[in-house]
């Protein structure tokens, strides 16, 4: 007994502030120290979420917002990772002249600018990738320039000493240098997508989760709205559980000093292993049937399914 | 006049931009209808501040901006320390809560909060604090984690009792990670501060823009959203200042 409980007391201990929270929502509506109305048990939160996937509708969410935080984030890294190596390999005074105005702009809030949007992109798919995009353009273009700012100058130096072309200095020195860097800005890009997109969903969607949140909670169908947040949670945890594990991983030629912790040493490369064809397949396959939810749900609407069941689920309310 | 030139040279873009953004507007490459030259939207943003109501809002938005944050900042800097590793069976319980707390997004906890706390202040400030938290936790945390072992070690072999290394070694080491966290945090309520007044106020910047929106009032949606903006870098720009008031100690490490 003593044995299993040394085995497993790492994740004993890990586990049980999240266990223990769990549990408290489970107690306090039941035992009444909060207004189940309010806050409904974990349990039944979670008997909506299942209702919801039986019937086919929490894949459609989850599926179509993915799609669409995925596409943001890629729009986002194909305009600002050729921009950031473009101005610092070519132009390295004009970009440190462009700063002050990308920060200004990257202060600007597309919720100001809503009806902006709307006049130049009209009210469909169009509106809310480009929400997300701009919002996640700027992580990932500060954390590109910073990255290549900060890569060691004797490296530069001595490849420049080798007479190598830019193109090759760049692909070969700058970008495994920067590389880090680099994942880290996707990582905050995504999440700032991820947090965007919800917004953009709950200001005019039709599916999605930040809509099925909304529109739970404007008909008061709170284990519902529960359970979509739940949802948003674990997919936003396992986002950043994937770009940490990238993050981790691409930086395996440092050490990493952690004084209390131990250090974080590996010795994998992940150009080497299945990450990148895992990772290949997982991004084409939730653009393909992403594509598809959405088409499906903007051209016929949620509820048009021929399987889906009437029974619990309120017309769409706009 | 020099440091006008460097001023200048500093900020050309932006004045570029806003030439840019003038002259197409003014020779009918943008409607103007859509968007207004930038000119026009200072006049406009000028007459709102002129009329006085405008400064009430932006007030009224920076109070609650800051009310949030100072309650963020109240709540997470023990936390952070907590979690930092001096209490490891406590850090490694409280982890994984953390992670998962900090992805809850504000926008679905809003409506969760009304349920509990209606629409009133109590609403705005606490989805303010709510998403201020968590930077300036993990920042904190990570800080007090990286500090330098050599700094740790020398102090314990000075004989430095706990309290005496925690604020003069482990505090200022981890000074500029905190301020990290602070900065993060600034534009995140700022940001959230703008979405939460439009989704239930009468009163703010985000109302302002709102009720522009909802009028259609072109001028007024540029000047609120360029306000917004500003007041945004300048927040920003203001704790940077700080920090480099606070934090002297620091070797700023520059590549060129």
């Amino acid at each position: 007994m003593k044995i299993v409980f040394n085995k497993f007391r790492g994740v004993i201990i890990r586990s049980s502030g999240l266990v223990a929270f769990l549990a408290l929502w489970e107690i306090a509506p039941r035992w009444g120290w909060a207004d189940p109305q309010f806050l409904p048990p974990l349990s039944s939160v979670l008997k909506a979420a299942a209702v919801l996937w039986d019937d086919g509708f929490l894949y459609t969410h989850i599926i179509v917002s993915l799609w669409r935080a995925l596409l943001g984030t890629l729009l986002a890294m194909v305009i600002a990772l050729p921009l950031g190596f473009i101005l610092e390999g070519w132009f390295p005074s004009g970009s440190r002249r462009l700063d002050p105005l990308f920060r200004l702009l990257s202060h600007l809030n597309p919720f100001s600018l809503a009806p902006v949007f709307m006049l130049f992109f009209g009210i469909g798919e169009l509106e809310k990738l480009a929400i997300i995009t701009l919002v996640a353009v700027w992580p990932v273009l500060f954390h590109t320039i910073t990255g290549i700012r900060t890569v060691d100058p004797l490296i530069i130096k001595t490849a420049y000493s080798l007479n190598v072309s830019k193109l090759i200095l760049i692909w070969d020195v700058l970008l495994p240098g920067a590389l880090p860097t680099i994942i880290t800005g996707l990582r905050v890009g995504t999440q700032m997508a991820v947090f965007m997109l919800i917004a953009a969903e709950m200001l005019g969607a039709s599916a999605g989760l930040g809509w099925l949140v909304h529109n739970s909670a404007m008909l008061y169908q709170v284990p519902r709205m529960y359970a979509g947040g739940l949802s948003i949670i674990v997919l936003g945890i396992c986002i950043n559980q994937i770009i940490l594990r990238i993050e981790r991983n691409s930086l395996f030629w440092k050490d990493s000093i952690e004084f209390l912790g131990q250090t974080n040493r590996r010795a994998v490369n992940f150009t080497n292993s299945l990450y990148v064809p895992i990772l290949i397949g997982v991004i084409v396959g939730i653009l393909f049937f992403g594509g598809q939810e959405v088409n499906r749900v903007n051209s016929q609407g949620l509820y048009n399914k021929d399987n889906m069941s009437q029974h619990n689920h309120p017309i769409k309310v706009e | 006049m020099k440091a006008f030139k460097v001023a200048l040279d500093n900020n050309i873009a932006i004045l570029v931009f806003l030439l840019v953004w003038e002259f197409m507007s003014r020779i009918g490459l943008f409607n103007a209808m859509f968007i207004p030259p930038f000119s026009a939207v200072l006049v406009t943003t000028w007459d709102l501040m002129v009329s006085g109501h405008l400064a009430q809002d932006i007030l009224i938005s920076l109070m609650r901006a800051i009310t949030g944050f100072l309650v963020a900042a109240i709540v997470a800097i023990p936390l952070g320390f907590l979690l930092g590793g001096w209490f490891k069976n406590t850090q490694l319980a409280l982890e994984p809560l953390f992670e998962m707390a900090a992805q809850a997004n504000p926008f679905i906890l809003f409506h969760v909060i009304i349920l509990f706390l209606g629409i009133g202040e109590a609403t705005k400030i606490t989805i303010i604090a709510w998403i201020c938290i968590w930077p300036i936790l993990f920042n904190t945390a990570s800080g007090i984690r990286n500090v330098d072992a050599v700094l740790l070690k020398s102090a314990l072999s000075f004989g430095l009792g706990k309290w005496a290394i925690f604020y003069k070694i482990v505090l200022p080491a981890a000074a500029p990670a905190i301020f990290t966290g602070f900065r993060l945090s600034a534009g995140y309520s700022f940001f959230l501060l703008i979405v939460a007044e439009m989704m239930g106020s009468n009163s703010g910047l985000g109302w302002f823009v709102l009720y522009s929106q909802e009028n259609y009032n072109i001028q007024w949606i540029f000047s609120g959203a360029m306000l917004i903006g500003v007041l945004g870098l300048s927040i920003d720009l203001l704790i940077q200042y700080i920090e480099k008031k606070v934090i002297v100690w620091e070797v700023e490490e520059r590549v060129e």
